[in-house]
């Protein structure tokens, strides 16, 4: 029967449009996480047309299917758990309209998130959702797991800049809902189907808001030499109502790798710096950046630095953005997570991260975005070593429930996939998760698209599951 | 009293406690929905009596609508059941306000102006300016997704809530999101409660992020002899790095109800206006008052000034007032909210200007430059009564919405009861889309026991 199902879909595409052979596919068996899984074939469709086309195969053939961006999310979103086909939608990268006089763009799942910014620069516009990944990872991935990134402190994650979406359904059937205006009458479909990641839909075109570029920016530098006062500052900046664009939290072990890695100019014996921007108007900036350097300096940090051109912003954020990678550089594994807490839970929470790495002797980075209360803790480790693995899935797991009990998520931006779908009844009751599991069998019945994902695979859960992350992969937000 | 199910009252005084089931025509009178009357009115305290009374009314297969304010029941199709108002006006409790994490939760029936001076109390604010202020709970105003003028800036609801609890049509207590600020943990079932009028669940707590209030705040107003100026000056402001609070674009009828006599402005502008509020340091709004100023004048405006204290509290409150100002007007009015893309605007207003001169009715519009165009349809003689040529004008009005070139999406939000039972139907033409929020409301009220038939494609 499968090779039957390659043939049909080698007719329908094309034949350099499909993969089959076990090299090939190894290359899709994973994502940014550690979760793996082959699937029978990858798949390049062109055109809308083709993705109904191929959904309707996967019908016939009863096949799981899986969308799949650039393979830069970190909860195994995009990982066919169950075999079947991966959709690529790598050659579904054109952007169809850009209307600047609406704000709007109209693009396929394919392009890659920086390119649909670069594309609108030179109208002094661009699309604000800013991943880490967003040099390689698909506005279509952005959509399927309601992506952040540092700047969705001030301006929201993507839910909030997608107005209209194209999908084929699990049936087959081609859907439009929202629509480029800014608001349409009715259930709000969008709000429901961007961050399904990919299980209700195949998404295959995508319109988006665009924003105008700040007139100012202004990149801030606080050094502080103990972690608690960092934490303070971010709760006082919170507390007085002051909303940068980003703020984000580095804690001194991670500096130091990242500095060896960048030499972005982070010094490396402090115990912690918070690398805050602020946007806007020339008078807002000033004003912000002035009420922010007195709170810092009312938190004992011990400088704040003004990035002073391009170049060094640049820097400071390539430390940021790179620091995942930096950490391959001294450990050969890890773990991150990706809870979130009310702000002002940051420094306790922060304190008991430091006691549970010193409980299961652990080294444990903090690298995150502090404004919005999303933590990113990267526990090290080398997966040779059994033991410590036992440790980190332990470490892992208190980390999370820490988060819960003080009123958090499971996760801010990275999704739950099959990485934290068994941790869903921490949070959910059985009746929230019933219903989830009926809207999701409202539009996927046969539990065909992306199977595995986002809801607990059935028995009851209060275990812990930690997969890790091979450092070398990671590209986290 | 002539239905069998009535016997069962005491069961619905069994949840709800004594006292807070009323029958009494007074009451049920308050709680009619388009024209129809409910056979009981029952006032949950909690979640869990909510969800008994769901239960119950499943159990009966009675029909139940909820609501608190009731000052957007006129909002949608009539139902076509309805036997209980759940009014949820006794659960009007702040459950949980963090104002230095910025987060807040709520019951359902909290009124929004209770709401916004207890916000005020720590310089916060939640950025619903919505009509009807003095009823309208903040429920509701998520059920209805209400239109603010701050939206400019702010976002609508969806932009802002971070989650909710509701009690499904099965009766099962239920929620999606959390309380902090940034989360895609499961399914945002809230955003699709977000607007649903209460046909998918009913709303038991609300959880939100709050905003500082800003340091300082100016409110402008520029006044054009035409409409194409008004809309050339929007777009320059859109297209500048400047990122006002609010842009509203008022017609001369919509001027006259803003800028009445009673407002006491110095000056009375009677022509398209645009009025705009800029919020942040004092230098950030000074410099607002020197750019408008300047644009306004490259735009030709007539008159270009910046309201004082008292014009500006009055402006905000008209503007938030419009559509209860203009039915006072106008009883007959019928009132679409049309969301449109900004470049389209001048041109939509252009057709709706002929359509009312073709059929000869009034036409007011406020737009909302981010792309939300109020316009009412109303007879020159009005006498509470839709006229055929209303009806007809709000028909063609539907059309030209749904035309693919003008990209607009249409609903009629406020009209005469009298006027959908002769008829039209306030969700427009039907689209494609009604398929799949039908599964929506299959999934949340399989029974169709919340609020049936009064939705987009009779949900």
């Amino acid at each position: 029967m499968q090779p039957d199902l390659i043939r049909e879909l080698e007719v329908l595409l094309g034949p350099n449009a499909v993969l089959s052979s076990p090299e090939d596919l190894m290359l899709y068996e994973y994502d940014g996480s550690v979760e793996m899984g082959s699937p029978r074939c990858v798949v390049f469709p062109t055109s809308t047309r083709d993705v109904a086309g191929i959904m309707r195969l996967a019908n016939r053939f009863e096949t799981p299917i899986v969308g799949r961006g650039a393979g830069t999310g970190l909860s195994g979103g995009a990982i066919a758990r169950n075999g079947g086909i991966v959709v690529a939608f790598s050659r579904m990268n054109r952007i169809l309209e850009i209307d600047a006089a609406n704000l709007r763009a109209v693009v396929q799942p394919g392009v890659v998130n920086l390119d649909l910014s670069r594309a609108v620069e030179h109208l002094g516009l661009y699309f604000a959702p800013d991943p880490s990944s967003q040099k390689s990872c698909t506005i279509g991935g952005n959509v399927s797991e309601n992506s952040g990134g540092p700047h969705t402190l001030a301006y929201g994650v993507t839910v909030n800049h997608v107005t209209g979406l194209e999908m084929v359904l699990p049936d087959g059937e081609i859907a439009r809902i929202g629509s480029k205006s800014i608001e349409t009458p009715g259930y709000d479909l969008c709000g429901l189907f961007v961050g399904s990641e990919g299980t209700l839909a195949l998404v295959t075109e995508i319109t988006v808001r665009l924003m105008r570029k700040p007139e100012a920016v202004k990149t801030l530098l606080a050094v502080y030499d103990t972690l608690d006062d960092t934490t303070e500052s971010v709760v006082d900046i919170t507390a007085r109502g002051i909303t940068p664009a980003a703020c984000e939290m580095l804690d001194g072990f991670t500096l130091r790798a990242v500095e060896d890695y960048v030499h972005a100019g982070f010094p490396k014996d402090c115990a912690a710096v918070l690398l805050i921007e602020i946007e806007g108007l020339a008078e807002a900036v000033e004003a912000q950046a002035a009420e922010i350097t007195e709170v810092c300096q009312l938190h004992r940090a011990r400088e704040v630095r003004v990035a002073r051109n391009d170049q060094e912003r640049g820097l400071l954020w390539r430390g940021r953005k790179e620091a995942f990678g930096a950490m391959g550089r001294i450990s050969p594994m890890y773990y991150v997570q990706d809870g979130v807490i009310p702000r002002t839970r940051l420094p306790e929470t922060l304190r008991r991260i430091e006691e549970i790495s010193r409980k299961y002797n652990l080294q444990i980075g903090n690298i995150f975005h502090a404004g919005d209360g999303n933590l990113h803790p990267l526990i090290l480790f080398d997966e040779r070593d059994r033991d410590e693995f036992a440790r980190v899935v332990a470490a892992g797991g208190e980390i999370m429930r820490h988060c819960i009990e003080v009123g958090g998520a499971l996760t801010g931006e990275h999704g739950i996939g099959m990485e934290k779908n068994e941790l869903m009844p921490l949070i959910f009751t059985p009746d929230d998760l019933a219903l989830m599991e009926r809207v999701r069998a409202a539009f996927n019945p046969a539990g065909r698209l992306n199977p595995g994902k986002v809801l607990p695979m059935g028995k009851a859960c209060g275990e812990i599951r930690v997969p890790p992350v091979p450092a070398t992969s990671a590209i986290p937000t | 009293m002539s239905r069998p199910w009535r016997a069962t009252f005491p069961r619905l005084e069994f949840i709800a406690g004594a006292g807070h089931v009323a029958t009494d025509d007074a009451e049920l009178a308050a709680h009619e929905v388009c024209g129809m009357r409910p056979a009981a009115v029952v006032r949950p305290a909690y979640a869990g009596e909510v969800a008994d009374v769901v239960r119950f009314a499943v159990s009966q297969k009675l029909a139940v609508i909820p609501m608190a304010g009731a000052t957007k029941v006129s909002i949608g199709l009539p139902p076509s059941r309805y036997d209980i108002a759940i009014n949820l006006s006794r659960m009007n409790r702040v459950l949980s306000y963090d104002p230095h994490d910025l987060t807040l939760g709520v019951e359902p029936g909290v009124r929004i102006e209770d709401l916004t001076r207890a916000l005020a109390e720590k310089k916060q604010f939640l950025p619903l300016v919505v009509p009807f202020s003095d009823r309208a709970t903040i429920g509701g105003i998520a059920a209805a997704n209400a239109s603010s003028p701050l939206r400019h800036s702010y976002g609508g609801v969806c932009d802002f809530c971070l989650g909710m609890e509701f009690v499904t049509g099965e009766g099962v207590q239920a929620k999606s999101g959390g309380r902090v600020v940034k989360n895609v943990t499961g399914y945002d079932l809230h955003k699709l409660l977000t607007g649903s009028l209460g046909t998918l669940g009913i709303i038991t707590r609300l959880n939100f992020r709050t905003f500082p209030m800003p340091q300082a705040q100016g409110t402008f107003v520029a006044s054009f002899p035409s409409p194409e100026p008004a809309f050339e000056f929007c777009s320059a402001i859109a297209h500048s790095v400047l990122s006002p609070q609010m842009v509203e674009v008022a017609d001369p009828g919509a001027c006259r109800l803003i800028f009445s006599a009673k407002s006491s402005m110095r000056i009375l502008p009677m022509h398209w206006s645009v009025i705009l509020s800029a919020a942040g340091q004092p230098a950030v709004v000074e410099r607002y008052a020197r750019e408008l100023g300047h644009m306004a004048t490259a735009a030709n405006a007539a008159e270009f000034l910046q309201m004082n204290d008292g014009e500006q509290f009055s402006a905000f409150r008209r503007i938030r007032e419009f559509p209860r100002l203009l039915l006072g007007a106008a009883p007959d009015a019928a009132i679409f909210r049309i969301g449109v893309l900004p470049a389209g605007m001048p041109s939509l207003l252009d057709a709706l200007s002929e359509i009312a001169k073709r059929f000869k009715v009034e036409l007011t519009s406020l737009t909302r430059a981010s792309g939300i165009i109020y316009a009412a349809f109303f007879a020159q003689s009005g006498n509470g009564v839709p006229s055929n040529a209303t009806m007809t004008a709000v028909r063609e009005a539907f059309h030209v919405c749904a035309l693919p070139k003008t990209c607009a999406r249409a609903m009629l939000e406020w009209c005469p009861a009298e006027m959908k039972r002769m008829g039209v139907d306030p969700w427009g033409p039907w689209r494609d889309d009604f398929a799949l929020m039908r599964r929506v409301k299959n999934a949340f009220d399989p029974q169709n026991v919340l609020a049936p038939g009064r939705f987009a494609g009779g949900i």
